[in-house]
């Protein structure tokens, strides 16, 4: 059952050797958390607790429903900044989600 | 609130990004600019090409490859490559009796100086559940069977500690310069999950 998701996404990664960000705003997430953390407004460490939290959270619901998932990181990636950006008082959550 | 169809779009990521980058740049805190300069980086510049160039150079340098296996750190800086997630570098290097495999149980950390950033599969429930328990099972996933005598060492990624692969140099590339060599070594084969190859004739 994992080996099958396995098998995709490294299929997936063969097809597409070249390409480190599956859609643009992956990689502006990615460029934002790292701008911000060499500015000083947080350490690396910090935000990597959120992440993993993050991934954890998603990691024991996987293990229960027995589910694989798709290769949907930086969604974890930035909830655990948007959560971090909230708790220092940067950006308050929700940002994105003014209709 | 608006309707459901526009309020799906605006709470997807990629909406969720761009009212985020733009906060933080009326804020001061971002440039759009210097946004722009590190997804070039990270697309573009840094990736296993880096990590290629040191496993080539310590196949064919054995001074080096003892400096590699000493300090990891210093050793890929004295190739230029250095930077965020590099600062705590272990070499572990395969041989005909281990073969090593990397993986980072808790979340997605990789020596990013010398390898960039990791491929999906790395970051997946999939690979970071199975490869400590099932590490033969993962490879061969990833195709690649290993005699059963071969011992495989797992090597979790901590916070501080990041690994690099040194995979075996390929039978019958004795003749083959560094460069040439450089291009044959994998990102695969620096996280453990294959075996480099020599190029067919």
């Amino acid at each position: 059952m994992s080996s099958a998701a396995l098998n995709k996404l490294i299929e997936a990664a063969r097809l597409d050797a070249d390409h480190v960000f599956s859609a643009p705003w992956e990689a502006r997430a990615f460029a934002i958390a790292l701008k911000l953390s060499e500015a000083g407004h947080f350490s690396w460490d910090e935000f990597r607790d959120r992440l993993i939290a993050e991934v954890g959270a998603s990691d024991r619901i996987r293990a229960r429903d027995g589910t694989s998932d798709h290769g949907e990181y930086y969604e974890h990636f930035l909830r655990a900044l948007e959560r971090l950006l909230e708790e220092k008082g940067i950006a308050p959550l929700g940002t994105g989600s003014q209709g | 609130m608006s309707g459901e169809h526009h309020n799906t779009d605006d709470t997807g990521p990629a909406a969720r990004v761009k009212a985020l980058e733009a906060l933080l740049t009326e804020k001061g805190l971002v440039d759009p600019a210097a946004i722009d300069a590190i997804v070039d980086i990270y697309e573009t510049r840094v990736g296993p090409r880096n990590g290629a160039r040191v496993v080539a150079k310590a196949w064919t340098d054995p001074g080096y490859r003892k400096r590699l296996l000493a300090n990891a750190t210093s050793a890929v800086a004295e190739l230029g490559y250095a930077g965020p997630e590099g600062n705590h570098l272990v070499a572990v290097e395969n041989t005909d009796r281990v073969h090593n495999l990397v993986v980072c149980t808790l979340c997605s950390c990789y020596p990013w100086p010398v390898l960039g950033l990791p491929p999906v599969w790395y970051k997946s429930f999939a690979y970071r559940s199975r490869a400590v328990s099932d590490p033969r099972g993962v490879l061969k996933d990833f195709g690649l069977e290993l005699a059963p005598d071969v011992e495989v060492r797992v090597w979790d990624s901590s916070a501080e500690i990041r690994y690099l692969v040194i995979p075996q140099r390929p039978k019958g590339t004795e003749g083959m310069s560094e460069d040439a060599l450089a291009g044959i070594v994998t990102r695969d084969s620096m996280v453990g999950v294959a075996k480099v190859e020599a190029p067919h004739a």
